[in-house]
Protein backbone atom coordinates (compact mmCIF):
# COMPACT_ATOMS: atom_id res chain seq x y z
CA UNK A 1 0.00 0.00 0.00
CA UNK A 2 1.78 3.27 -1.21
CA UNK A 3 2.22 5.41 1.23
CA UNK A 4 2.37 8.92 -0.37
CA UNK A 5 0.00 10.14 -2.99
CA UNK A 6 0.27 12.32 -6.72
CA UNK A 7 -0.14 15.87 -4.80
CA UNK A 8 1.46 14.66 -1.39
CA UNK A 9 4.37 17.08 -0.45
CA UNK A 10 7.51 15.30 0.55
CA UNK A 11 11.14 15.83 1.75
CA UNK A 12 14.08 13.82 0.64
CA UNK A 13 15.66 12.34 3.77
CA UNK A 14 18.73 14.06 4.91
CA UNK A 15 21.34 12.03 5.84
CA UNK A 16 24.53 10.35 3.87
CA UNK A 17 23.97 6.29 4.45
CA UNK A 18 27.39 4.37 4.37
CA UNK A 19 26.13 2.09 1.84
CA UNK A 20 24.63 2.19 -1.91
CA UNK A 21 21.70 4.05 -2.00
CA UNK A 22 20.24 5.73 -4.73
CA UNK A 23 19.00 9.51 -3.66
CA UNK A 24 20.53 11.75 -5.52
CA UNK A 25 22.78 14.27 -2.75
CA UNK A 26 21.28 17.51 -4.81
CA UNK A 27 17.86 16.61 -3.06
CA UNK A 28 18.25 15.23 0.57
CA UNK A 29 16.81 17.31 2.49
CA UNK A 30 14.82 19.05 -0.02
CA UNK A 31 11.06 18.93 -0.44
CA UNK A 32 9.49 18.54 -3.40
CA UNK A 33 5.26 17.17 -5.05
CA UNK A 34 5.01 14.02 -6.23
CA UNK A 35 3.87 14.15 -9.65
CA UNK A 36 3.76 10.48 -10.41
CA UNK A 37 4.11 6.69 -9.14
CA UNK A 38 5.53 4.09 -10.81
CA UNK A 39 4.85 0.68 -9.44
CA UNK A 40 7.41 -1.27 -6.63
CA UNK A 41 10.70 -2.26 -6.80
CA UNK A 42 13.62 -3.92 -5.52
CA UNK A 43 15.45 -1.31 -2.58
CA UNK A 44 18.90 -1.03 -4.17
CA UNK A 45 20.24 -0.71 -0.43
CA UNK A 46 18.91 -3.41 0.76
CA UNK A 47 20.32 -5.54 -2.21
CA UNK A 48 23.51 -4.80 -2.10
CA UNK A 49 23.49 -6.30 1.51
CA UNK A 50 21.35 -9.54 0.51
CA UNK A 51 18.05 -8.48 1.34
CA UNK A 52 15.07 -8.26 -0.64
CA UNK A 53 12.62 -5.24 0.03
CA UNK A 54 10.17 -3.79 -2.32
CA UNK A 55 8.78 -0.43 -2.34
CA UNK A 56 6.61 1.92 -4.24
CA UNK A 57 8.94 4.44 -5.99
CA UNK A 58 7.58 7.88 -6.77
CA UNK A 59 8.25 10.87 -9.20
CA UNK A 60 8.84 13.62 -7.03
CA UNK A 61 9.12 17.27 -8.91
CA UNK A 62 12.16 19.69 -7.24
CA UNK A 63 12.07 23.78 -8.28
CA UNK A 64 15.54 24.32 -9.40
CA UNK A 65 15.33 27.52 -7.54
CA UNK A 66 14.85 25.24 -3.82
CA UNK A 67 17.60 23.27 -5.02
CA UNK A 68 20.25 25.57 -6.12
CA UNK A 69 18.85 28.63 -5.27
CA UNK A 70 18.37 30.19 -9.30
CA UNK A 71 16.61 28.39 -11.90
CA UNK A 72 13.04 28.54 -13.83
CA UNK A 73 13.45 24.89 -14.25
CA UNK A 74 12.40 21.65 -12.39
CA UNK A 75 13.92 18.29 -11.46
CA UNK A 76 11.83 15.33 -11.32
CA UNK A 77 13.93 12.14 -9.50
CA UNK A 78 12.19 9.11 -8.90
CA UNK A 79 12.79 7.78 -5.47
CA UNK A 80 11.94 5.43 -2.74
CA UNK A 81 9.17 5.37 -0.15
CA UNK A 82 12.26 5.22 2.33
CA UNK A 83 14.07 8.20 1.35
CA UNK A 84 11.00 10.40 2.04
CA UNK A 85 8.93 11.81 4.49
CA UNK A 86 5.98 14.21 4.54
CA UNK A 87 6.43 17.69 4.62
CA UNK A 88 3.08 18.94 4.09
CA UNK A 89 2.95 23.29 4.30
CA UNK A 90 6.46 23.24 4.30
CA UNK A 91 7.07 25.00 0.83
CA UNK B 1 22.60 0.73 -15.51
CA UNK B 2 21.29 -2.30 -14.02
CA UNK B 3 22.36 -5.59 -13.39
CA UNK B 4 18.63 -6.96 -15.19
CA UNK B 5 19.99 -6.80 -18.72
CA UNK B 6 17.59 -9.21 -19.91
CA UNK B 7 16.50 -6.81 -22.76
CA UNK B 8 20.18 -5.09 -22.50
CA UNK B 9 17.63 -2.44 -21.92
CA UNK B 10 20.69 -0.42 -19.54
CA UNK B 11 23.95 -0.91 -20.89
CA UNK B 12 26.10 2.20 -21.57
CA UNK B 13 28.69 1.98 -24.18
CA UNK B 14 31.26 3.53 -26.51
CA UNK B 15 33.17 4.76 -23.06
CA UNK B 16 33.68 8.83 -23.96
CA UNK B 17 36.48 8.62 -21.73
CA UNK B 18 36.40 11.37 -18.30
CA UNK B 19 39.58 12.21 -16.81
CA UNK B 20 42.99 12.01 -18.76
CA UNK B 21 44.46 8.87 -17.78
CA UNK B 22 43.83 6.26 -19.67
CA UNK B 23 45.71 2.90 -18.90
CA UNK B 24 47.43 1.77 -21.93
CA UNK B 25 47.63 -2.04 -20.44
CA UNK B 26 44.06 -1.73 -20.24
CA UNK B 27 43.16 -3.82 -22.83
CA UNK B 28 45.88 -6.79 -21.48
CA UNK B 29 44.40 -6.94 -17.83
CA UNK B 30 41.21 -7.06 -19.18
CA UNK B 31 42.29 -10.47 -21.60
CA UNK B 32 44.32 -11.93 -18.39
CA UNK B 33 40.94 -11.51 -16.12
CA UNK B 34 38.58 -13.52 -18.67
CA UNK B 35 41.34 -16.00 -19.39
CA UNK B 36 41.62 -16.00 -15.24
CA UNK B 37 37.45 -16.13 -14.65
CA UNK B 38 37.73 -18.80 -17.39
CA UNK B 39 40.43 -20.74 -15.85
CA UNK B 40 38.59 -20.59 -12.64
CA UNK B 41 35.28 -22.00 -13.78
CA UNK B 42 33.56 -18.82 -13.15
CA UNK B 43 32.10 -18.42 -16.77
CA UNK B 44 33.01 -20.06 -19.77
CA UNK B 45 34.09 -18.54 -23.27
CA UNK B 46 31.09 -20.02 -25.02
CA UNK B 47 29.06 -17.25 -22.83
CA UNK B 48 31.17 -14.55 -22.98
CA UNK B 49 31.08 -15.40 -27.11
CA UNK B 50 27.52 -15.52 -27.33
CA UNK B 51 26.95 -12.00 -25.40
CA UNK B 52 29.55 -10.45 -27.62
CA UNK B 53 28.73 -12.01 -31.24
CA UNK B 54 25.16 -10.04 -29.64
CA UNK B 55 25.92 -6.77 -29.81
CA UNK B 56 23.65 -4.56 -29.72
CA UNK B 57 20.16 -4.91 -30.65
CA UNK B 58 18.74 -1.86 -29.39
CA UNK B 59 18.93 1.59 -32.05
CA UNK B 60 17.43 4.60 -32.39
CA UNK B 61 15.18 3.91 -34.99
CA UNK B 62 13.01 1.86 -32.63
CA UNK B 63 12.51 5.00 -30.15
CA UNK B 64 12.06 7.11 -33.59
CA UNK B 65 9.25 4.61 -34.80
CA UNK B 66 7.29 4.71 -31.42
CA UNK B 67 7.47 8.63 -32.00
CA UNK B 68 6.37 8.72 -35.34
CA UNK B 69 3.35 6.53 -34.53
CA UNK B 70 2.85 8.95 -31.65
CA UNK B 71 2.65 12.22 -33.48
CA UNK B 72 0.39 10.35 -36.80
CA UNK B 73 -2.10 8.53 -34.22
CA UNK B 74 -3.89 10.89 -31.48
CA UNK B 75 -5.12 7.28 -29.24
CA UNK B 76 -1.74 5.94 -29.58
CA UNK B 77 -0.06 9.04 -28.41
CA UNK B 78 -2.69 8.80 -25.56
CA UNK B 79 -1.54 5.31 -25.07
CA UNK B 80 1.54 5.84 -25.01
CA UNK B 81 2.25 8.57 -21.97
CA UNK B 82 -0.21 6.17 -19.98
CA UNK B 83 1.67 3.68 -20.38
CA UNK B 84 4.96 3.17 -22.67
CA UNK B 85 5.32 -0.15 -22.10
CA UNK B 86 2.22 -1.65 -23.27
CA UNK B 87 2.82 1.20 -26.27
CA UNK B 88 6.07 -0.27 -27.34
CA UNK B 89 4.64 -3.54 -27.61
CA UNK B 90 2.01 -2.27 -29.87
CA UNK B 91 5.10 -1.42 -32.08
CA UNK B 92 6.65 -5.26 -31.43
CA UNK B 93 9.34 -3.46 -28.81
CA UNK B 94 10.53 -4.69 -25.87
CA UNK B 95 10.50 -2.99 -23.09
CA UNK B 96 11.12 -5.39 -20.46
CA UNK B 97 12.14 -4.84 -16.92
CA UNK B 98 11.56 -1.05 -16.63
CA UNK B 99 9.37 1.21 -16.38
CA UNK B 100 8.95 3.11 -19.93
CA UNK B 101 8.30 6.90 -19.33
CA UNK B 102 7.26 8.65 -22.29
CA UNK B 103 7.18 12.58 -21.62
CA UNK B 104 5.72 14.86 -24.55
CA UNK B 105 7.56 18.21 -25.14
CA UNK B 106 4.90 20.53 -26.37
CA UNK B 107 4.83 24.83 -26.93
CA UNK B 108 5.31 25.04 -23.53
CA UNK B 109 7.46 21.94 -22.05
CA UNK B 110 10.94 21.00 -22.89
CA UNK B 111 12.16 17.84 -21.62
CA UNK B 112 15.46 16.66 -20.85
CA UNK B 113 16.89 13.40 -19.67
CA UNK B 114 19.77 12.31 -17.27
CA UNK B 115 21.08 10.38 -14.91
CA UNK B 116 23.43 11.90 -12.63
CA UNK B 117 24.17 8.56 -10.81
CA UNK B 118 25.41 6.64 -13.40
CA UNK B 119 23.94 7.24 -16.86
CA UNK B 120 21.22 4.76 -16.63
CA UNK B 121 19.79 4.90 -20.57
CA UNK B 122 17.13 2.65 -22.98
CA UNK B 123 19.55 1.14 -25.48
CA UNK B 124 17.03 -1.28 -26.44
CA UNK B 125 15.26 2.14 -27.69
CA UNK B 126 17.74 3.91 -28.48
CA UNK B 127 21.08 1.78 -28.77
CA UNK B 128 23.76 3.28 -27.01
CA UNK B 129 24.62 5.67 -24.99
CA UNK B 130 26.90 8.89 -25.99
CA UNK B 131 29.60 9.59 -24.73
CA UNK B 132 28.41 12.89 -23.68
CA UNK B 133 25.52 11.44 -21.88
CA UNK B 134 28.23 9.23 -20.36
CA UNK B 135 30.28 12.33 -19.42
CA UNK B 136 30.85 13.82 -15.70
CA UNK B 137 29.81 16.97 -17.25
CA UNK B 138 26.54 16.21 -18.59
CA UNK B 139 25.61 14.37 -15.19
CA UNK B 140 26.72 17.23 -13.02
CA UNK B 141 25.16 19.89 -15.33
CA UNK B 142 21.54 18.89 -16.93
CA UNK B 143 19.95 19.49 -13.45
CA UNK B 144 21.69 22.23 -12.48
CA UNK B 145 21.94 24.57 -15.72
CA UNK B 146 19.53 23.12 -18.36
CA UNK B 147 19.72 26.10 -20.31
CA UNK B 148 23.48 26.31 -20.42
CA UNK B 149 23.54 22.51 -21.72
CA UNK B 150 21.29 22.88 -24.13
CA UNK B 151 22.76 26.24 -25.48
CA UNK B 152 25.83 23.48 -26.25
CA UNK B 153 24.15 21.37 -28.45
CA UNK B 154 22.90 24.97 -30.71
CA UNK B 155 19.18 24.68 -28.68
CA UNK B 156 18.07 27.94 -27.79
CA UNK B 157 14.52 28.09 -26.23
CA UNK B 158 12.25 30.45 -25.76
CA UNK B 159 12.41 32.12 -21.74
CA UNK B 160 8.49 31.10 -21.77
CA UNK B 161 9.53 27.49 -22.08
CA UNK B 162 9.67 25.67 -18.87
CA UNK B 163 12.33 23.03 -18.57
CA UNK B 164 11.54 19.89 -17.04
CA UNK B 165 14.83 17.39 -16.58
CA UNK B 166 14.16 14.19 -15.60
CA UNK B 167 17.12 12.20 -13.41
CA UNK B 168 16.60 8.46 -14.00
CA UNK B 169 17.02 7.61 -10.51
CA UNK B 170 15.30 4.19 -10.23
CA UNK B 171 13.99 1.67 -12.37
CA UNK B 172 11.83 4.23 -15.20
CA UNK B 173 14.06 5.02 -18.18
CA UNK B 174 12.48 7.97 -20.52
CA UNK B 175 12.05 9.00 -23.66
CA UNK B 176 11.28 11.87 -25.05
CA UNK B 177 8.32 12.91 -27.60
CA UNK B 178 9.65 16.11 -29.34
CA UNK B 179 7.01 18.10 -30.73
CA UNK B 180 6.32 17.38 -34.07
CA UNK B 181 8.02 20.07 -36.65
CA UNK B 182 6.20 22.01 -38.43
CA UNK B 183 5.62 21.14 -42.30
CA UNK B 184 5.22 17.38 -41.20
CA UNK B 185 1.38 17.28 -41.77
CA UNK B 186 0.71 14.50 -44.33
CA UNK B 187 4.21 12.77 -44.03
CA UNK B 188 3.98 9.12 -44.25
CA UNK B 189 4.59 7.36 -41.08
CA UNK B 190 8.71 6.19 -42.44
CA UNK B 191 9.23 9.94 -43.09
CA UNK B 192 8.27 10.92 -39.77
CA UNK B 193 10.16 8.32 -38.38
CA UNK B 194 13.13 9.84 -40.04
CA UNK B 195 12.94 13.41 -38.48
CA UNK B 196 13.35 12.18 -35.10
CA UNK B 197 16.82 12.03 -34.29
CA UNK B 198 18.54 10.31 -31.41
CA UNK B 199 19.25 13.20 -29.35
CA UNK B 200 15.63 14.28 -30.08
CA UNK B 201 14.58 11.16 -28.16
CA UNK B 202 17.03 12.32 -24.44
CA UNK B 203 15.65 15.69 -25.11
CA UNK B 204 18.82 18.09 -26.58
CA UNK B 205 17.74 18.70 -29.83
CA UNK B 206 14.19 20.21 -31.21
CA UNK B 207 13.62 18.33 -34.40
CA UNK C 1 27.30 14.23 -8.75
CA UNK C 2 24.24 15.92 -10.46
CA UNK C 3 24.68 19.89 -9.38
CA UNK C 4 28.67 19.45 -9.36
CA UNK C 5 30.39 22.30 -10.62
CA UNK C 6 33.74 22.43 -12.05
CA UNK C 7 33.08 19.98 -15.16
CA UNK C 8 32.93 22.61 -18.12
CA UNK C 9 32.19 22.03 -21.46
CA UNK C 10 30.60 19.15 -23.07
CA UNK C 11 32.88 16.35 -24.42
CA UNK C 12 32.13 16.33 -28.61
CA UNK C 13 30.59 14.40 -30.48
CA UNK C 14 33.03 12.10 -32.94
CA UNK C 15 35.90 12.59 -30.35
CA UNK C 16 35.61 8.56 -29.62
CA UNK C 17 35.57 5.53 -31.99
CA UNK C 18 31.90 4.73 -33.11
CA UNK C 19 32.23 1.17 -32.26
CA UNK C 20 34.12 1.53 -29.33
CA UNK C 21 37.55 -0.38 -28.18
CA UNK C 22 37.45 -3.83 -28.37
CA UNK C 23 38.30 -4.10 -24.75
CA UNK C 24 35.94 -2.70 -23.89
CA UNK C 25 32.89 -5.01 -25.41
CA UNK C 26 35.00 -7.12 -23.52
CA UNK C 27 34.58 -5.78 -19.86
CA UNK C 28 30.60 -5.32 -20.89
CA UNK C 29 30.48 -9.23 -22.12
CA UNK C 30 32.23 -10.57 -18.69
CA UNK C 31 29.98 -7.95 -16.46
CA UNK C 32 27.14 -9.12 -18.49
CA UNK C 33 28.34 -13.28 -18.10
CA UNK C 34 28.80 -12.83 -14.70
CA UNK C 35 25.49 -11.42 -14.01
CA UNK C 36 23.52 -14.16 -16.18
CA UNK C 37 25.39 -16.69 -13.74
CA UNK C 38 24.27 -15.13 -10.55
CA UNK C 39 27.62 -14.25 -8.73
CA UNK C 40 26.27 -10.66 -8.42
CA UNK C 41 23.57 -8.01 -9.20
CA UNK C 42 23.30 -4.85 -11.17
CA UNK C 43 22.78 -3.25 -7.86
CA UNK C 44 25.93 -4.73 -5.97
CA UNK C 45 27.63 -3.62 -9.70
CA UNK C 46 26.53 -0.28 -9.03
CA UNK C 47 27.56 -0.31 -5.41
CA UNK C 48 31.36 -1.66 -6.37
CA UNK C 49 31.79 1.56 -8.90
CA UNK C 50 30.65 3.64 -6.39
CA UNK C 51 33.07 2.48 -4.46
CA UNK C 52 36.44 2.99 -6.25
CA UNK C 53 38.33 5.76 -4.59
CA UNK C 54 37.40 9.19 -5.65
CA UNK C 55 40.09 10.59 -6.92
CA UNK C 56 40.69 7.07 -8.91
CA UNK C 57 36.68 7.16 -10.03
CA UNK C 58 37.51 10.94 -11.41
CA UNK C 59 40.26 9.80 -13.54
CA UNK C 60 38.88 6.36 -15.21
CA UNK C 61 37.14 6.44 -18.39
CA UNK C 62 33.48 4.78 -18.57
CA UNK C 63 34.26 1.64 -19.24
CA UNK C 64 37.49 1.27 -17.09
CA UNK C 65 35.30 2.19 -13.53
CA UNK C 66 33.33 -1.31 -14.80
CA UNK C 67 36.58 -2.99 -14.95
CA UNK C 68 37.41 -1.41 -11.58
CA UNK C 69 34.38 -2.38 -10.16
CA UNK C 70 34.91 -6.10 -11.43
CA UNK C 71 38.25 -6.02 -10.17
CA UNK C 72 36.96 -5.27 -6.89
CA UNK C 73 33.88 -7.96 -6.95
CA UNK C 74 36.52 -10.86 -8.02
CA UNK C 75 38.66 -9.93 -5.18
CA UNK C 76 35.70 -9.70 -2.51
CA UNK C 77 34.15 -12.87 -3.88
CA UNK C 78 37.10 -14.61 -3.70
CA UNK C 79 36.42 -15.63 -7.42
CA UNK C 80 39.65 -16.37 -8.07
CA UNK C 81 40.22 -18.35 -4.73
CA UNK C 82 41.65 -21.73 -5.55
CA UNK C 83 42.26 -21.34 -9.09
CA UNK C 84 46.21 -20.94 -8.93
CA UNK C 85 45.85 -17.98 -10.29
Amino acid sequence: MARFTVGSEVRARLGDPDGHTRVPRYVRGHCGEIVGLHGDWKLPDAAVRGTLVTEPVYAVRFRAADLWGHGGHDVIVELWESYLEEAAGER
Amino acid sequence: MSGDHGGHEHGHEHGGGDGGHHDANIAARVRELEAQLVAAGQITEAELEAILLEGWSGSPAHGAAIVARAWADPGFRDRLLADGNAAAGELGLEAEGYLLKAVANTADVHNLIVCTLCSCYPTNLLGPSPGWYKSFAYRARAVREPRAVLAEFGVELPDSTQITVWDSTAEARYLVVPARPAGSDGLPEASLAALVTRNGLIGTAVV
Amino acid sequence: MGGQTGFGALPQPGAEPPAGADWEAHVRALTYALMDRGVFGGDEFRDAIERIPPAEYLSLSYFERWFAALEILVREKGLLDGAGG
